[in-house]
This record gives C-alpha cells, sequence and structure tokens, in this order.
C-alpha cells in the first residue's frame, strides 16, 4: 500500500472516530494532555447554564495560563468517581489511564504502601504554590505521617453533627457527646452516613465514649500547640483505631440499637432533608455540614423578597472527631507529570482555592491572604472589642494555628483572628475550620488491611441486613404453606384426571 | 453496480455479536469471578464464596427480605392489575386505548424522578421515616404495576369470545366461566406479569434505598456494595449467580419456559 493510500484511510478513520484522534496520531503534535481523576463536583468548574458570573471555571482556566506560560497547548481530560474504591478498581485495571487522582487519607496511605503512587518533584515540594501558601498545620501532619512527597491535600475537615438548636432544649449539651444521638427522644429525627467507615467511626467513638472523656480529663483539654497534644493525639487515634473482634462486636451492637430509631441512612440526602426540616440532626462531613448551613439559613434575594429559613448548629462532639482530607497523588504510570504538578501548583494557589470554596462548601488545605480575606468577607461580624445585635461582645475566632507563615505582608502572624456573634461561632465557621481544641481531639483514620476491612464490612452488611421483623416469617412461612398446599392438591388432580377407561369402552384420541 | 446479498446465515451475524459480547461473555466472567478468590494476588478456584453466602446472616437475611418484598409487591400488583386488564380488555369502551396509554404514561418518565416524587409524596403523609416496609412495597407497585397490567391486557384481549359464549351455553354461570376459562386462558400473561415484576422487584434497590432511606437492603443493594464499596467483585458475583438461580428457579416453577400458548410468548414481547 502506497503512503498516500495509507494517509487517506487514517484521514478516513479519524473522521469517522473523533475520539480516536490522540490514537491516531492526528491530533496537532504541540497539544498536551492532562488526565485528572477527581470525586464529582469537587472544582470549581460551573457546568454549562450556571450562573458563570459567580464562579471561575478552574480547569479553562488553567488551560489558558499554562499556554501562557509554557507556550505548549494543553487539554484537561477531567473525570470524575463516586468511591475510593472505585478509583482504586480503576487504577488496577488501568494503570497509567490518569495523571493526577484525588482520593481520601485512607487511600492514599493504601496506595502509598502499594507502591502506586509516584512522588512529587524536590522542585515542587519546595517551590510550589504549596509549599508557599499550604497551611503549616496541615504540612506538618503531612510531614508527620510520611505522606508529605507523595500527596498534595487538597480539601480537609471533620466530622461531627449537625443540628437544629430549636429541637429542644437540651440538644446541645446531648450533642456535646457521640452518645446523644443514641437518646430515645431523638427517634425519627436523626440520619447518619450509608457508608462502611464513617459509621464505623461513629460507632467506636459511642462503644469507647468513657474511656476517650477520662483521657481528655487526664490530659486536661489539650489544644493543638499544647506540649502533650502529641501525646493525647496519638492516644485517641489508637482507640479510635481499634478493630479488634470485641470492639468490632460492640460497634456492630450498638450501631444495630441506634437503627432500631433512627431516621435512616443517607450519602447525599442528608443536606437536603436538614433543609427542609425532614430531620434535624444529621452526621455530617464538615463541607457538607457548610453546605446544609448555607442553604438552611433565611435570606433576603435580589429583589429584596425574604425567605423564611433556620439557623442550624454544627457540633463536633467532646469525645473525639475524625480528621479527613483528599490529596492528589499522581498514580504510577502517569504520564504527564509535569502537567499534574502545574495543575496541582495552579489550584494551589489562594485565589483559586478560594474559587473553590465559593463554589464546591469544602476548606482548602490551602492558606493565604486571599483565603483569610475572603473568611474576613464570610464570617467577620465587626472588629475586636465591637457588640453583636444583642449588645454581646464578639467573641474571637483563631485561625492562626492555619495560617500562620502564609500572608504576603497584609496580616502579621497572631492577626488570623475572626470576630463573631457567640451565636455565629457554632456555625459555618465551626464546620469550616474546627477550633484548636476540636483538632486535638481529632484522629486520622488509618486504612484497614484486607482482614480487618472484611471484618468490618461484614459488621456494616449486618448492620444494615438486620433485623428482620416478625411479619416477614410469617409471610414466607404463609407462602410456603400455601405453595405446598397447591403442589399436593395438584398431584392429587393428576391422579384423578386421567381416569382408567370403562370396560367395554376404548378411548378415541 | 454491486447487488449486495446476504443470506440468513449472515443476517445473524450482528446478533451472533452482540449475544456474544453482551452475554455469553459477560456471564462466563461473572461466573469466573464468582468462583474464584484472590490469594497474594494470585486467582485460584474456591466455593468459599458460595459456602460464605449461606452461612451468613446478613445475606440470609437480605434474602429473605428481598423475596418478602417482591413476593408481596407482586401479589399486591397482580390483584391490583388483573381486574383493570379485565375490565379494559372485555369493555367496549371507545376509548380504552386512551385508558392504557394513562396507565403505560408514567413508563415514560424517568423511574428515579419519580420515585423521587413518591419519596415527596411519602412524606407529606407522614409515612416517611416511619414505615419503610410499607414504603419500599409501595414503591415497587407504583413502579412495576404498568408491567403487570400490559402481559395481562393483551392476553386477555385476545381472548375468544366464543369460548366463553360456549362455557355460558353449556350452563356455566359467570363465576365459573371465569375460573374455569378467563383465567386458565390468562395464565400466559400472569406468568408473564410475575416475572416481570418479581424479578426487578428483589433487586430495584433505587426504591428501597429511597424510601426507606436506607434502612432497607435488598439484594440488588448488597451486589451494589459488594461492587462498590467493600471492593469484592468475586463474593458480588456470587450473590449475581444465586439470584440468577432463584429466578430461573421461580420461572420454572410458574412454568415461565413452557413453550405451549403462542399468547404466552406475545405476551412476553413486552
Amino acid at each position: 500500500m502506497n503512503v498516500r493510500k495509507l494517509t487517506a484511510a487514517s484521514i478516513a478513520l479519524c473522521m469517522l472516530f473523533p475520539s480516536l484522534l490522540a490514537l491516531a496520531g492526528c491530533a496537532p503534535e504541540t497539544e498536551e494532555v492532562l488526565r485528572v481523576y477527581n470525586w464529582e463536583d469537587y472544582i470549581s468548574a460551573p457546568s454549562e447554564g450556571e450562573d458563570e458570573g459567580d464562579y471561575v471555571d478552574l480547569i479553562a482556566k488553567f488551560e489558558e495560563e499554562y499556554e501562557a506560560e509554557t507556550g505548549k497547548a494543553i487539554r484537561v481530560e477531567y473525570s470524575t468517581f463516586g468511591t475510593n474504591e472505585n478509583m482504586y478498581n480503576e487504577l488496577k485495571i488501568n494503570p497509567g489511564a490518569y495523571d493526577l487522582v484525588c482520593p481520601s487519607d485512607y487511600m492514599i496511605m493504601k496506595m502509598i504502601s502499594e507502591d502506586m503512587v509516584e512522588p512529587f518533584s524536590d522542585e515542587f515540594l519546595r517551590e510550589s504554590n504549596y509549599a508557599r501558601y499550604g497551611s503549616p498545620y496541615i504540612r506538618d501532619l503531612f510531614e508527620a505521617n510520611g505522606w508529605a512527597e507523595y500527596a498534595v491535600p487538597y480539601m480537609w475537615g471533620t466530622m461531627g453533627y449537625v443540628y437544629d438548636p430549636e429541637l429542644s432544649d437540651t440538644v446541645e449539651e446531648d450533642l456535646s457527646s457521640w452518645a446523644g444521638l443514641w437518646e430515645q427522644r431523638y427517634a425519627s429525627v436523626a440520619t447518619i452516613k450509608d457508608s462502611v467507615r464513617d459509621s464505623y467511626f461513629l460507632g467506636v467513638a459511642y462503644v469507647y465514649r468513657e474511656e476517650l472523656m477520662q483521657l481528655k480529663e487526664q490530659y486536661g483539654s489539650p489544644t493543638l500547640g499544647d506540649e502533650n497534644f502529641d501525646e493525647y493525639n496519638a492516644k485517641v487515634t489508637e482507640i479510635m483505631n481499634r478493630t479488634d473482634e470485641e470492639t468490632i462486636e460492640r460497634t456492630k451492637d450498638a450501631l444495630l440499637e441506634l437503627k432500631e430509631h433512627l431516621y435512616g441512612f443517607e450519602v447525599d440526602s442528608g443536606k437536603q432533608d436538614m433543609v427542609v426540616g425532614r430531620i434535624s440532626i444529621n452526621f455530617a462531613w464538615s463541607g457538607d455540614a457548610v453546605y446544609t448551613m448555607d442553604d438552611a439559613e433565611p435570606y433576603t434575594d435580589e429583589d429584596g423578597v425574604y425567605h423564611e429559613g433556620i439557623y442550624l448548629n454544627y457540633i463536633v462532639p467532646e469525645e473525639c472527631s475524625n480528621i479527613w482530607f483528599d490529596g492528589w497523588v499522581m498514580p504510577k504510570g502517569a504520564q504527564n507529570t509535569e502537567a499534574a504538578e502545574a495543575f496541582v501548583d495552579f489550584l494551589s494557589r489562594p485565589e483559586n482555592a478560594v474559587a473553590n470554596m465559593n463554589y464546591i462548601g469544602y476548606t482548602s488545605s490551602v492558606a493565604g491572604d486571599a483565603v483569610f480575606e475572603e473568611m474576613v468577607d464570610w464570617y467577620a461580624e465587626g472588629e475586636a472589642g465591637d457588640v453583636d445585635e444583642n449588645g454581646e461582645p464578639l467573641v474571637p475566632y483563631d485561625l492562626n494555628y492555619f495560617f500562620e507563615g502564609t500572608g504576603d505582608g497584609a496580616y502579621a502572624d497572631g492577626d488570623y483572628v475572626i470576630y463573631v456573634s457567640a451565636e455565629s461561632a457554632k456555625r459555618q465557621i465551626s464546620a469550616q475550620y474546627p477550633t484548636e481544641e476540636v483538632i486535638a481531639r481529632s484522629a486520622i483514620m488509618q486504612h484497614f488491611d484486607d482482614a480487618t476491612n472484611a471484618a468490618v464490612n461484614e459488621m456494616w452488611e449486618e448492620v444494615k441486613g438486620l433485623p428482620i421483623p416478625l411479619w416477614a416469617y410469617i409471610v414466607i412461612a404463609a407462602i410456603a404453606a400455601a405453595a405446598l398446599v397447591i403442589g399436593l392438591s395438584y398431584m392429587y388432580k393428576g391422579k384423578r384426571a386421567e381416569p382408567k377407561p370403562k370396560k367395554g369402552y376404548t378411548r378415541v384420541s | 453496480m454491486v447487488r449486495v446479498h446476504f443470506n440468513r446465515r449472515q443476517l445473524c451475524i450482528p446478533y451472533g455479536l452482540f449475544l456474544a459480547l453482551f452475554v455469553v461473555i459477560p456471564m462466563l466472567l461473572i461466573l469466573f469471578y464468582a468462583f474464584t478468590e484472590e490469594v497474594d494476588g494470585i486467582l485460584t478456584f474456591t466455593f468459599s464464596n458460595f459456602l460464605n453466602f449461606f452461612t451468613s446472616t446478613a445475606k440470609l437475611s437480605t434474602l429473605l427480605m428481598s423475596f418478602t418484598v417482591a413476593i408481596i409487591s407482586t401479589a399486591i400488583c397482580l390483584a391490583i392489575a388483573y381486574p383493570v386488564a379485565y375490565i379494559l380488555a372485555r369493555s367496549k369502551l371507545r376509548r380504552r386505548n386512551v385508558l392504557l396509554m394513562l396507565f403505560i404514561l408514567p413508563m415514560w418518565i424517568n423511574f428515579v424522578l419519580r420515585i423521587t416524587a413518591l419519596r415527596e409524596l411519602l412524606d407529606l403523609v407522614g409515612l416517611l421515616g416511619t414505615q419503610n416496609y410499607l414504603n419500599t412495597i409501595i414503591g415497587m407497585v407504583y413502579d412495576f404495576l404498568p408491567f403487570m397490567i400490559l402481559p395481562l391486557y393483551t392476553t386477555l384481549e385476545k381472548l375468544d369470545e366464543s369460548y366463553l359464549e360456549a362455557a355460558a351455553d353449556l350452563g356455566a354461570n359467570p363465576f365459573t366461566v371465569f375460573t374455569k376459562v378467563t383465567f386458565p386462558l390468562s395464565m400466559p400473561g400472569v406468568i408473564s406479569g410475575i416475572t416481570m415484576v418479581f424479578m426487578p422487584s428483589m433487586t430495584n434497590y433505587v426504591v428501597s434505598d429511597t424510601l426507606s432511606n436506607f434502612n432497607i437492603t435488598i439484594l440488588g443493594k448488597l451486589i451494589d456494595q459488594y461492587f462498590t464499596t467493600y471492593d469484592n467483585w468475586h463474593m458480588g458475583s456470587m450473590i449475581s449467580i444465586i439470584l440468577l438461580v432463584i429466578i430461573f428457579l421461580t420461572m420454572l416453577a410458574t412454568g415461565g419456559f413452557k413453550d405451549d400458548g403462542r399468547e404466552a410468548r406475545g405476551a412476553n414481547l413486552w
């Protein structure tokens, strides 16, 4: 076959299958591709029809900036996943299919331990926006856990209860312990997560609540900066990561007991159910909590019309919490690590972190003045010494642990404090940035090995599949009996249906 | 000009390919996964998934629960659909096609949407969050009722009037005509309807999840869990196989494979 024929054929093929363009080499050679695999709805990229004036399309912005800086055109192939396990399977089946993925903490640990991730370059770790603006608290945490060179944190938060403070007089006090949910008076008003790990955490926290409180007392309720913080936090982490047989059994019983009066489990519907008032307590990720509280608040729209709403609160019970992260990693086999690093660098610029926080509501791991200013804009109700509308003095909400050392000079270290009313301190800001006391009692949940995973899954399966109501047994028994009767009657009929021909007659068929 | 001529065998090729690619090979893969397990990265043959299913309380309860939900839903569907289909088919209504259409119309709207709407409705009447089992059954019935009406309607409509007249002439009262002639002759429709409702009722977990607030687990949900969150494709495949066998046995028991009665085949088209 001559060359011209071959070219013609390949052009024809390309026209037929545009998706083959890249494979067939018909794409302009200068265009690079970056394949990003992220959670659904986890980046500021407004879809068509959404008000683009309010949100920045970070993917498009990155493509433009990358071309402007390097002179190379780039196309971001952006795909999404729904669970860590889906993402993991996809990577196992198709190694090298992505340049950049965004798993959660335990999955990052698993992937590092299985040697599935590529380290970030020294240059990136030294000089990127992440090195410059990443929150020192989170950077230290990643350093201490040995993930620093493999993963760049993206979003983070805690777990707690979102609740309606009007529900009862004692609701705040009740929910200051994880055990509050087990109170019979909160029957049919609360949901927990339909997710093994999160609900297991809740169960373990309930089972060991007394031990955790003793520990806290023993250490005198330390905060992040205290010298016994590390020791206390390590102990909390040990308790919250227990997976021995007895713990699993007790957790199962606790969750089954809870299930009896729970409204239900949810993964996504909890937010909306809280907003419309179907439920009044929701075990939630802090990012979802912010979203829920925002959505439920009364507000006045552009036309000056007042919309009714409720002010919800967020609380992290006194015993402990789970601190979680999602982070960018480059899986082994990534083809364009350079662009992947450029993308993470781009996302770690404070102004882009602000765009993300605006769009998805979760808290970025990136600090910096731009982020702090946005937070002041969102939450500050005045300066030090001001009073709120009831004449009560504003309380300081100290964010220095998160922002210190990341500023460009607009704020001095120690000035990262937002003044809010005592009421507001229980709302969005407490979910957006946990206080140092909350951080001290927040444990990272490790990844389970295969055997533990199987045991915990088995536990969860029983929580979800049991108990069977009595009437179900009765129905089944009735059906079995009916089937038996019908079967027997058929057999009897079958015998009767073909009587032997009477003598003297022959059957004509 | 070249005349293209295909013989019958060649015309079967597209469907044969489809069958191989989307039916046979996936089935073999499921079988393969169901009877293997991964030990240190190596796949080995095993019966452990099978044994595990029948020794696990959680799985057996889920099976029992799905079975109960499916049977009750099917029974209710049949009880509602038969009179409707009968009246529709036997009436001389000029606009019966319009009526029939009203029953089928909901099928043209995405069922996730319908179930979400139903959730709001159940909340309005105060059932949501308290009556999980009832809600699930209501959802299944609501969702699958058209699948019961249609095959029944097609069989009953094609029923030859002269059989009924003959029965009446021979002295049968209307009740006997129904029990001895109409009902037996509509069996193919009944069976087809039952299979159309029973099978999805055991697996349609969107309904149970949405309307019971994830309180009720049915087999379909369990399979989904094994594939997406428990990350154990082997057990997931095993449950799929077991479900397949159960459905096969149910069909065998109801005579769904019998080849007699052309109506049966016609009705099965739905």
